[in-house]
C-alpha cells in the first residue's frame, strides 16, 4: 500500500514537471513581447531592450526556466503588468473564491448524481428513469452561460428570492475573518450565521449552474454502472442471506458501482476547482476564471503561466487521490501491487 | 483416502402421503415480461421435499430450473415476476409474505448456493465479512466476536485450510473450489431446513467438483438439511439425489425415484436425454442418439405438448399437437408417486412392466 | 502433397505413414509479475513443459486435463498464435517454426480452429454468409460468384440453410452458432481442425447433435482433429488416442481403450473416478478417489509434479526426488509415473466396500 502511494507520488511529480515546461514554453513562443508591454507602446527601442535585459529575457531559455521555477517555489510568481500587483497576491485572493464555488458545484453534482442514479435504477421504474435521463441529456447539451442567465432571470429577476450578480456577498455584508478565505467555512468558524447564509445564497445559483453538466455526465456513468452491478450474482447472494434489499444494494452494489466512475469523478472535480470563465462572468464572481480571461486579453502571461501550473497541480493531486482511493476500495489493485513486491 | 457418496439412503424415494413435507411447492408460475412479449419461464411447477431428502431438478438451459429456484426464494427480480402458486415452507405459504417478512426466512429456513463462485461473492468485501453478514442477521445475539468465531468454525467445517488466517482474505485470493466452499458455508451458516444448490459444481473442474460434492454430502447429512440440487449433469443426479424432477420448457415432465428414472424413463424426453450423454463407463459405438431441433420459444406457447416437435413417439400425433398432456401417475412400478406428463405414459409403463415380468 | 520424410516415422518403428502433425518437446513459458523498467525478473510459469505427440491423418487426438493444464496453450502453439519457447511443430513434414509470415499464412489455410464459445467467436455485426465467406476473402480464394457458391455448399454441409445465411449470429441458438463456426473453419478445406472445447457450452441434447456432425464431417472430408476437452465422457466417446495433461506436462498417452479401461497414471485414475456416471446402479456401487488439494497447491520443487495430490505417491521418497519420465509400457502405452498401474484397483468397483 505504501509502495503504491510512493510510486504514484513519484509519477505525479513527473507530470507536474512536464506541465511546468509546457506552460513555460507555450508562453515563450506566444507572439506577445512582455518588455514592450511593460515599457509601453511609445517607448524607444533602447528602453525596450534595457527592459528585456532587466527581465532576463536575453538569457537562455533553460536558465530562464530554472529561474522561473526557483522563484515560483519562493512565492515569487511574477508580476502582473496589467494590474500592477504580484501574481501571487491576485491568485491568493481569487483562488479561494473559485475553489469554494467548485467545491459546492462538485458536491451538488456528486450527491445529485448518486441520488438520481439510485432513483433511476433501484426500483426499476421506467418512467422515473426516463425522466431523469431526459433531464441529464438536457444538462449535457445546454451551454452553462445561457443556463446561468436564465436561472438568474427567473430567481432574481422574476421571483426575486435569490441575490443578483453581485459577487460572493451582499454589498453591505462584511467578509468573515480570513482563515481559509472560503466565506461559508470562515463564517461558520467565526460563528457568524448571518454571513454564512448570505454567502450560501450567493453561492447557490452559480454552483448549481456550474455543477449541472458534471451532474448529468456523472449521473449517466453511475446509472450505467449501477445497472451492470445490480445484475451481479453477489447481490442475489446477499439477498439470499435475508439482507434487506436496500441494505444489500448499499453494501454490495454501491461500492462496486462507484469503482469505474472514480476516475471521471476526479477529473470533474479538478476541472471545477480551476473555475469557469463564463459562469464567473455572469455572476460577477471574483474567481480565477475572470482573472485568466483578463490575463489572456492583456497578454499578461505571468498570470496565465501561474494558472496553468495551478491547474496542472490540481489535476495531478486529484488523480493521485483517486489512485490511492482505488487501492483503498478495491482489494484487487492492492494485491496487484503486492505481487510485484 | 476414498469416500463413497452413495451411502445416503437411496430407498428414500417418493412417498405418496403428503404429511411431513419441509417444503411443498404447488403450481408455481413465473414469467419474464418484456416489450417483445411475456416468457412463461415456470409453468405450474409442483414439488415436494421431505426433511433431509435430496431432490434433483434436471433440465437444459431455458428449461426454467433456475427461475424456479429464484421464485421459491422470492428473489426473482424485475422483469421476472411470480404470478401464481404456493410455496409452503415449514407449514406456511412464503409466497404470500412481503419482502420484510421474507428477510427472516431467507438465509435462515431456506438458502441457496449459486453456480458461479467467481461472481457470487462480492469482490470488495472479505470472506469473513460476507459470512458474518448472514450470521449477524439471523443470530444477532452472537455479537461481532461471536459471529467471527462462528464464521471461522464454518470455514473449518467446509475444509478451507488455515481458516483463521484466510477469513480476512478477499474472494480473488481464493480458487474457484474454495469460493464454492465459502458459498456453502454462507448457505449453511444458520442451519436452514432447505438448501437449494443451483448448478453448484458446473463451473468447477472434475476433481474439484468431486471434492465439493463429497463435502456437500457430508454437511447436509450431518445437519439433516433437505436439498434441491439443480443441474444439467445426469451423473451428479445419479450420485446425489433420491428423487429426480425432469424439467422441460418450464414444466416438470417427469418425476420419479432416481433409480426408477434411470432404469425406466417414462417420458420420451427423459429417455432421449439419458441416451444423448456419452457414458464414461461404456465405450460408445456409432452416433450418439441426439434430440433433433431445439426447445420451444416460451414467449409463444403453442397448444399441445411442448416436446411434440422433437418427440420420437408423438411427433405429428394429433393428440400431442393439440392437447397438453396431464400429469399421469406412473403407478405400478418402482416406488409410488412417480408421474409423467405424456399422452403415452400409460402404455410406456405397461411396456416396462411387461419387460420386467419377462426378465424376472 | 507427398512428404519427403515419409519413410522416417518418428519413433513409431513400424511402417506407419508419416503423421500429419508432430509436436516435439514443445515448451511455452509465461512470465508474470516482472518489470523491465525496474529490472526485475518475474515468475516464470511453465505453461507447457516438454510436450510431444503425433497425430495421424484422419485421426482424432484428444488433449484432456483440467483448467490450467496447458491444453489450450498447446493448441495455440500448434497454430503459431503463440510462439513456442522451445520445441518443434511439424505439420505435414514441414517444420513451421522457421516459416516466414506469408508462408505461415498459406499453411494456416490447412489448419483451422473452432473455439468453445459460439457467442464470442462470431462477429455480431456480420451476417452468417459474410462470416463464413471471410476466410476466402482473406486468403484471396476464388471469384465473387465462386465464393458465394462455396459458402452455400459449406453451410449446407453443417446443416444451415441458404435462407438462414442472411441472418446475424444472435438469431441462432448456441448449437447452430457452433455449426456456423465450424463452417467458417471448413470453408478453406483444411486438413487439420483444432477443436477447443467445441461442445462444452452446449446443452446435452445439442451437444450430441454437434458431436455427431463432427464425426460425420470427419469421415466425409477426411479431417484430422485435435480435440481439446475437459469432459472425459465426451473425450472417451470422441477420441481415438489421447494425452492427459497435468500442469503443462503429459502424464499419460495412449489409445482410448487403454486409457479408459486400464489407466496407468494415478492422475488419470483419479480423474476417471471423479466423473459421476449417469446411472445410479453403477454410481452407488462405485468407489470415488477424491483428490486432496487443488492444482494451484503444487509447488515446483522437483520430483513428480503430481506428488502433492497423488493418492499413491505422496509419501514416497522417489516421487519427491525424481521426476518420472514419460516412458512406454506394454504396446506403446506411455505414462510418466514411478508406480504405473498401482491405482488400478481403486478405479474398479470393489466388492468389499459394499454394505
Amino acid at each position: 500500500m505504501l509502495k503504491l502511494v510512493l510510486t504514484r507520488t513519484a509519477a505525479s511529480l513527473v507530470a507536474i514537471f512536464g506541465a511546468s515546461i509546457l506552460a513555460f514554453v507555450l508562453l515563450r513562443v506566444a507572439p506577445a513581447d512582455p518588455a514592450r508591454l511593460l515599457a509601453g507602446p511609445f517607448a524607444t527601442e533602447e528602453v525596450v531592450e534595457a527592459q528585456r535585459v532587466a527581465l532576463g529575457l536575453k538569457d537562455s531559455l533553460v536558465s530562464q526556466y530554472f529561474r522561473y521555477i526557483g522563484d515560483f517555489f519562493q512565492g515569487d510568481w511574477g508580476f502582473s503588468f496589467s494590474v500592477g500587483r504580484p501574481v501571487i497576491d491576485q491568485i491568493g485572493s481569487r483562488l479561494p473564491a473559485s475553489i469554494e464555488l467548485g467545491l459546492y458545484a462538485f458536491i451538488f453534482a456528486l450527491v445529485g448524481a448518486v441520488i438520481c442514479a439510485l432513483l433511476a435504477t433501484y426500483r426499476r421504474r421506467r418512467a422515473v428513469d426516463h425522466t431523469i435521463n431526459g433531464f441529464a441529456l438536457f444538462g449535457l447539451g445546454t451551454p452553462p452561460f445561457w443556463l446561468a442567465l436564465i436561472v438568474l432571470l427567473v430567481f432574481f429577476g422574476i421571483l426575486d428570492i435569490l441575490p443578483g450578480p453581485e459577487g460572493r456577498l451582499s454589498p453591505r455584508q462584511e467578509a468573515p475573518p480570513e482563515v481559509t478565505r472560503m466565506y461559508t467555512i470562515d463564517a461558520l468558524l467565526a460563528g457568524q450565521l448571518g454571513t454564512f447564509f448570505d454567502a450560501g445564497k450567493h453561492l447557490l445559483l452559480p454552483a448549481l449552474v456550474l455543477g449541472f453538466a458534471p451532474w448529468a455526465f456523472f449521473f449517466r456513468l453511475l446509472r450505467a454502472s449501477l445497472l451492470e452491478v445490480s445484475g451481479e450474482q453477489y447481490l442475489a447472494t446477499a439477498r439470499s442471506k435475508g439482507i434487506r434489499r436496500w441494505t444489500a444494494f448499499r453494501r454490495h452494489a454501491l461500492p462496486n458501482a462507484f469503482l469505474p466512475t472514480l476516475t471521471a469523478a476526479g477529473l470533474i472535480f479538478a476541472a471545477l476547482l480551476a473555475g469557469s470563465v463564463l459562469v464567473e462572468s455572469v455572476y460577477q464572481w471574483p474567481g480565477l476564471g475572470a482573472l485568466v480571461r483578463d490575463g489572456v486579453i492583456e497578454q499578461d502571461y505571468a498570470v496565465v503561466q501561474a494558472f496553468i501550473l495551478i491547474g496542472a497541480f490540481a489535476y495531478v493531486v486529484v488523480n493521485l487521490v483517486v489512485d490511492i482511493l482505488y487501492g483503498v476500495i478495491d482489494p484487487r489493485t492492492r494485491t496487484g501491487s503486492a505481487v510485484t513486491k | 483416502m476414498s469416500t463413497s457418496v452413495a451411502e445416503h439412503g437411496q430407498g428414500a424415494g417418493l412417498s405418496p402421503e403428503h404429511g411431513g413435507h419441509v417444503l411443498r411447492v404447488a403450481g408455481l408460475q413465473s414469467e419474464f415480461r418484456s416489450r417483445r412479449g411475456t416468457v412463461k419461464a415456470v409453468r405450474a411447477v409442483s414439488l415436494e421435499l421431505e426433511p433431509g431428502q435430496r431432490v434433483g431438478i434436471v433440465g437444459e438451459s431455458g428449461s426454467g430450473k433456475s427461475a424456479f429456484a429464484l421464485s421459491v426464494l422470492g428473489l426473482l427480480e424485475p422483469p421476472g415476476y411470480v404470478v401464481g402458486g404456493e410455496v409452503i415452507l415449514n407449514g406456511r405459504n412464503i409466497a404470500e409474505l412481503d419482502d420484510r417478512q421474507m428477510q427472516t426466512v431467507r438465509g435462515k429456513e431456506i438458502s441457496i448456493v449459486f453456480q458461479d463462485p467467481m461472481s457470487a461473492l462480492n469482490p470488495v468485501k472479505t470472506i469473513g465479512q460476507q459470512i458474518t453478514e448472514t450470521i449477524r442477521k439471523h443470530q444477532p445475539q452472537l455479537g461481532k466476536k461471536g459471529a467471527r468465531a462462528a464464521a471461522i468454525e464454518l470455514l473449518r467445517d467446509v475444509e478451507v485450510p488455515a481458516a483463521g488466517r484466510r477469513i480476512d482474505d478477499y474472494p480473488h485470493q481464493y480458487s474457484g473450489g474454495m469460493r464454492q466452499r465459502v458459498m456453502i458455508a454462507i448457505a449453511l451458516a444458520n442451519q436452514p431446513n432447505v438448501l437449494i444448490a443451483d448448478e453448484p459444481t458446473t463451473a468447477l473442474d472434475v476433481t474439484t467438483q468431486a471434492q465439493v460434492l463429497t463435502l456437500l454430502d457430508r454437511l447436509v447429512t450431518e445437519r439433516g438439511t433437505a436439498v434441491i440440487l439443480i443441474t444439467h449433469n445426469l451423473g451428479i443426479v445419479a450420485q446425489f439425489c433420491d428423487v429426480v424432477y425432469v424439467m422441460y420448457a418450464g414444466r416438470v415432465v417427469e418425476r420419479a425415484a432416481t433409480a426408477d428414472l434411470f432404469a425406466h424413463p417414462v417420458h420420451p424426453y427423459t429417455e432421449a436425454l439419458l441416451r444423448a450423454v456419452p457414458r464414461p463407463d461404456q465405450l460408445a459405438q456409432g452416433p450418439l442418439p441426439s434430440i433433433p431441433g431445439a426447445p420451444p420459444n416460451l414467449a409463444e406457447v403453442a397448444p399441445g405438448c411442448s416436446f411434440e416437435s422433437r418427440c420420437p413417439l408423438g411427433r405429428g400425433h394429433k393428440l400431442c399437437r393439440t392437447e397438453v398432456p396431464v400429469s399421469t401417475a406412473a403407478i405400478g412400478f418402482g416406488s409410488g408417486g412417480a408421474t409423467a406428463e405424456c399422452h403415452f405414459a400409460k402404455e410406456r409403463v405397461a411396456e416396462y412392466l411387461d419387460g420386467d415380468a419377462t426378465t424376472a | 502433397m507427398s512428404s519427403t520424410e515419409s519413410t522416417q516415422a518418428a519413433g513409431n518403428g513400424h511402417d506407419e505413414p508419416a503423421p500429419l502433425l508432430r509436436v516435439e518437446g514443445l515448451k511455452k513459458d509465461f512470465i508474470s509479475g516482472g518489470s523491465r523498467m525496474l529490472g526485475r525478473a518475474g515468475n516464470v510459469v511453465h505453461a507447457v513443459d516438454d510436450v510431444s505427440f503425433s497425430v495421424a491423418r484422419g485421426e482424432t487426438f484428444g488433449l484432456v486435463g483440467e483448467s490450467g493444464c496447458g491444453k489450450s496453450t498447446v493448441a495455440r502453439c500448434i497454430l503459431r498464435l503463440l510462439e513456442p519457447t522451445a520445441g518443434r511443430i511439424v505439420f505435414d513434414g514441414v517444420d513451421i517454426g522457421p516459416l516466414a509470415a506469408d508462408e505461415m499464412r498459406r499453411l494456416r489455410r490447412r489448419m483451422q480452429i473452432v473455439f468453445q464459445d459460439p457467442f464470442g467467436s462470431l462477429n455480431p455485426r456480420m451476417n452468417v454468409e459474410a462470416i463464413v465467406k471471410e476466410p476466402l476473402v482473406i486468403h484471396r480464394i476464388g471469384e465473387q460468384h465462386e465464393r458465394s457458391n462455396r459458402v452455400i455448399e459449406t453451410l449446407e454441409l453443417v446443416g444451415v440453410t441458404e435462407q438462414q445465411a442472411r441472418r446475424k449470429p444472435h438469431e441462432f441458438s448456441g448449437g447452430q452458432r457452433q455449426r456456423i463456426a465450424l463452417a467458417r473453419a471448413l470453408i478453406l478445406q483444411p486438413d487439420l481442425v483444432i477443436l477447443d472445447e467445441p461442445v462444452s457450452a452446449l446443452d446435452v441434447s445439442i451437444q450430441a447433435q454437434v458431436l455427431n456432425l463432427l464425426r460425420e464431417l470427419q469421415e466425409r472430408l477426411n479431417l484430422t482433429y485435435v480435440f481439446i476437452v475437459h469432459d472425459l465422457a465426451v473425450a472417451e466417446y470422441f477420441c481415438d488416442r489421447l494425452a492427459v495433461l497435468y500442469l503443462g506436462a503429459v502424464m499419460e498417452l495412449t489409445d482410448r481403450e487403454r486409457l479408459f479401461r486400464a489407466p496407468l497414471h494415478p492422475y488419470t485414475g483419479a480423474l476417471l473416478s471423479a466423473v459421476p456416471v449417469p446411472d445410479p446402479a453403477v454410481e452407488r456401487e462405485r468407489e470415488h478417489v477424491v483428490l486432496a488439494g487443488e492444482v494451484s497447491d503444487e509447488l515446483a520443487t522437483g520430483g513428480c509434479r503430481f506428488k502433492a495430490r497423488c493418492p499413491i505417491g505422496r509419501d514416497r521418497d522417489i516421487c519427491g526426488e525424481e521426476e518420472p519420465a514419460l516412458i512406454a509400457h506394454e504396446s506403446g502405452h506411455l505414462a510418466a509415473c514411478h508406480f504405473p498401474g498401482e491405482l488400478h484397483w481403486l478405479v474398479e468397483p470393489s466388492a468389499s466396500e459394499e454394505s
